[in-house]
């Protein structure tokens, strides 16, 4: 069953059935791989993406209930990579073999919409993914700095 | 040294095409360098490959071919700044590229000369023999580039200079774009290679500690990772094993599933059905030994794993359901260190008349224990294989690529000249992605459906499951204590599966002091599957060694760290009790703290293989709270270390954040249960990690331990042994309980 569905601006369109997880749809079906696979039960947070602003993970959400929402990918978090999260990842060297730090930074992003100037607690509560090479501290401090450039 | 002139009595090749190219040079400092895909590259055309490591294309760019695959600790960047040091191109213009591992096949072993500097496709980019390798393939390249430039100019080559990628001469006002001279630089033949710079004339080495180059395109998504790789027409795979490791598949009912949305196989994996090749492996095939196993084949992995999961499988179980529960498998390996070890693993003096000899009451033994544990990496096991008759095509996220490329040689039969393996980036390794079985599990299941692009994924709970575990290991020391609390002769046993790696205690320094001293080992007949996990053998031999230590100098009466400074005191590698000075003073040890905290300290050192002034030194003070009721909390870690030099500051000190992060979650969080032969635990809901708001707010690395002793010694394994021991020992401190099996967090520790 084809439907379509609204992803960083574009409209796609996807045949397949309306069960299957958003993320297997964006990797699969649009080969969009920058949203990572990586425990497939909403635990590890590698899969997260934003559906209508918020962070939800991907390998838990079907393709049906993202049907007429709007939906961002790390490929769309910015055009450019000029997003400030983006910015002091690699300017602090946070990601190690970065493969959960795309989710890292799409609930990251998500936190900084709702919360600007989030304390540890806040950052703990959001960003509850799992990250293996250990880059916590990194991240913690990276969220920090970009919510104090995006206040100025 | 002597690979390298050897190397470079290859004559220069230059494409056949007409030099040409862009001029492209970056605009931002410490921009990207690296491709998503950097492997498969050919010469660009009118470029020049000075050596098989190091091409220079037309617009300046800079190709250099790393063997040591990038797994999130930097290779790549690495061996960029070495080339940076001596050959000085515009940064952004160095461009990492993995080495071809089929080229070296043809090429007689151009990267991996037997016993050469280059003869691991894994492991140790630091190591002093590949980066000199480096340096001189740069300065050689300079020198032949000045050389061109003098010839072109009419002046002397001793005037030239080399700066971002511009070649100028000052006298004369001339300069040239590096890849304006390449034509010209590729013919000179000097007549001796030029030395490498001394370490102290370095001024980017060492100094500056740019961020990974390949973060650009990490935080953008467009990194490809093995998952990522679509090669056209590809299906993909689910697999499963049989649950108990080393059982058979029986049978399967495809019928039940062959109706299924986008399902077009089900195809099955049985050891031996390879075709061996004469090629000599890095390790043994026999690590990466096929396993039983059953894989759904589909248009779509969500399709592919639906079937699998509805897909009726009947296993034999074989021996290894003899195992019925995690108690018995400790027992066995509890009960096998209570006699004398098959094995002496080193043995010096007399420990037994001196044990005879010593009171009863300065004598002092424990039993210790941890458990499996899985490396999991946070990219899930996979793999994406393209076989036909004649040539096979393997894109996978490695940790050794020179083994997973023999693996798909001797997987199917096909020539070596006719492999060829597709280094992707990695989404951890840890070890688990070393001995190459998930890669002989990946061409096994594509060989059955070629022509055709194959690419399987483990899930999350088969990838938990069907693991190459860092072992089960019990371990038993005793020792006897002089007048001044400190051990006089020492015995220490080892139990394990088969394969289980003893390293961290016999070739340890406090085994060194020891003038008697015996360490044996013994192997239990455990059929899981056991492999490297960071840090092999000294990830649980750190946790037995250094919280026996802290027993001693508690009987002792010392205080914990100053017996370590009066024993390591013994131990002629200064790195030891310079690293406890630095924790000592770093951490605030000694000050008094609230009950219900405590400080605990433990050292240990990784690849000094029984001698001193090698390997990384790591000593790390943890600072706990645990309430009442039991429940711990991680208030502050301070760690020190001596590599002996460093090269980047900044990577350093992500790699001793993380490991100690990894260490930590080791010892509170990981341990793999076994019910009738099978692993329990799947997924992150039952095999915990940590996660952010279990750490305190930040790590505290400390330099001062650094003895500037000659040698790059590796930093991402060293921290992972010490930071359990530690924390265990402030769990002492803080309640009175002695933790000496692994995880934490089965543990009672609540205190009144």
């Amino acid at each position: 069953m084809a439907v379509s569905l609204s992803i960083n601006g574009e409209i796609k369109e996807v045949d397949a059935d309306p069960q299957t997880p958003l993320l297997w749809v964006l990797r699969d079906h649009l080969n969009m791989t920058g949203t990572k696979f990586g425990c497939g039960i909403a635990q590890c947070g590698a899969c997260t993406v934003h559906v209508d602003g918020a962070a939800v993970r991907s390998c838990q959400y079907p393709l049906e209930a993202a049907v007429g929402s709007e939906i961002k990918t790390i490929e769309g978090l910015s055009p450019d990579s000029s997003h400030p999260l983006q910015k002091y990842w690699v300017e602090m060297n946070v990601p190690q073999c970065g493969y959960c730090q795309s989710g890292m930074l799409m609930a990251a992003a998500a936190l900084l919409e709702e919360i600007p100037e989030p304390t540890d607690e806040d950052i703990e509560a959001y960003v509850d993914n799992i990250c293996r090479c250990g880059t916590y501290t990194r991240v913690r401090a990276a969220i920090h700095k970009a919510a104090a450039d995006m206040k100025a | 040294m002597n690979e390298i002139v050897k190397l470079n009595r290859r004559k220069f090749l230059i494409s056949s095409a007409a030099l040409g190219g862009a001029m492209v040079i970056g605009t931002k400092a410490m921009a990207a360098s690296v491709d998503s895909q950097p492997w498969d590259k050919a010469n660009a055309s009118g470029s020049a490959e000075f050596t098989p490591w190091l091409t220079i294309n037309a617009d300046g760019s800079v190709v250099v071919r790393v063997t040591a695959v990038d797994i999130g600790q930097g290779t790549l960047t690495q061996v960029a700044g070495y080339v940076y040091e001596e050959l000085s191109p515009a940064w952004d213009m160095i461009k990492p590229e993995y080495a071809s591992t089929n080229r070296d096949f043809l090429e007689n072993n151009v990267y991996s000369t037997p016993g050469g500097a280059l003869a691991y496709f894994s492991g140790r980019s630091t190591g002093p023999a590949r980066m000199d390798t480096y340096l001189q393939v740069a300065a050689s390249a300079r020198e032949r580039l000045k050389a061109a430039a003098a010839a072109k100019w009419g002046v002397d080559a001793g005037e030239i200079t080399v700066k971002d990628g511009v070649i100028s001469h000052a006298g004369s006002s001339n300069s040239a774009q590096m890849g304006e001279l390449i034509a010209e630089a590729a013919e000179i033949e000097l007549e001796a290679e030029p030395a490498i710079k001394d370490q102290s004339e370095w001024t980017f080495l060492g100094k500056k500690a740019p961020a990974k180059v390949q973060l650009p395109k990490i935080v953008n998504g467009t990194l490809t990772y093995g998952i990522d790789v679509r090669p056209e027409g590809m299906v993909y795979a689910a697999i499963r094993q049989s649950p108990v490791m080393g059982g058979k598949l029986v049978s399967y009912d495809e019928a039940a599933i062959k109706d299924m949305p986008g399902v077009l196989a089900v195809v099955t994996v049985d050891p031996g059905e390879n075709v061996p090749t004469d090629l000599t492996p890095p390790f043994p095939f026999g690590v990466s030994t096929a396993q039983h196993a059953v894989a759904v084949i589909a248009e779509h992995y969500w399709q592919a794993r639906t079937a699998l999961d509805a897909l009726p499988i009947v296993w034999d179980d074989g021996p290894g359901a003899q195992w019925k529960t995690t108690e018995q498998m400790n027992e066995a390996a509890m009960a096998a260190v209570q006699q004398t070890g098959a094995k002496i693993e080193t043995s010096v003096g007399d420990f037994e008349a001196v044990f005879a000899d010593a009171d009863d009451a300065d004598m002092i033994e424990a039993d210790y224990l941890t458990p499996y544990c899985e490396q999991a990496p946070l990219e899930p096991l996979n793999g994406t294989c393209l076989v036909t008759p004649d040539r096979v095509d393997f894109w996978h996220p490695s940790q050794h690529s020179q083994m997973a490329y023999m693996v798909a040689a001797d997987e199917t039969g096909v020539a070596p000249e006719n492999v060829f393996f597709h280094q992707t980036f990695v989404g951890g390794g840890f070890g688990r992605r070393v001995f190459s079985d998930d890669a002989r599990m990946v061409v096994a299941v594509a060989k059955k459906y070629p022509g055709k692009p194959v690419q399987v994924i483990w899930s999350r709970e088969e990838a938990t499951r069907q693991g190459r575990y860092r072992p089960l290991m019990a371990a038993k020391l005793k020792a006897s204590l002089g007048a001044d609390g400190m051990p006089t002769a020492l015995l220490g046993r080892m139990s394990g599966g088969p394969g289980f790696f003893v390293s961290g205690m016999p070739d340890t320094a406090l085994t060194g002091i020891m003038k008697n001293v015996q360490i044996e080992s013994q192997t239990v007949p455990f059929h899981i599957l056991t492999g490297p996990y960071r840090g092999p053998g000294y990830n649980s031999n750190a946790f037995f060694v250094e919280t026996f230590i802290d027993e001693c100098a508690v009987k002792a009466g010392i205080d914990p760290m100053e017996y370590r400074i009066k024993l390591y005191g013994q131990w002629p590698d200064v790195g030891w009790v310079k690293c406890l000075e630095e924790v000592k003073a770093k951490s605030g040890w000694g000050e008094t703290l609230p009950k219900g905290q405590g400080r605990g300290v433990a050292i240990g050192n990784w690849g000094m293989g029984g001698k001193p002034d090698e390997g990384t030194t790591v000593a790390t003070v943890a600072k706990v709270e645990v309430s009442q009721d039991g429940e711990l909390k991680i208030l502050q870690l301070d760690v020190a270390f001596d590599t002996g030099r460093i090269v980047n500051e900044d990577a350093v000190r992500t790699e001793l954040e993380g490991g100690t992060m990894f260490g930590l979650n080791m010892s509170v969080n990981e341990g793999l249960n076994i019910e009738d032969g099978r692993i329990v635990e799947g997924n992150f809901d039952e095999y915990p990690m940590i996660r952010m708001a279990d750490l305190p707010t930040q790590i505290n690395v400390h330099f001062g331990g650094l003895t500037n002793a000659p040698r790059f010694f590796e930093i991402g394994e060293p921290p992972t042994g010490v930071v359990g021991p530690a924390v265990g020992n402030a769990i002492f401190q803080a309640t009175g309980k002695r933790i000496r099996s692994t995880p934490f967090r089965l543990h009672d520790l609540s205190w009144s």
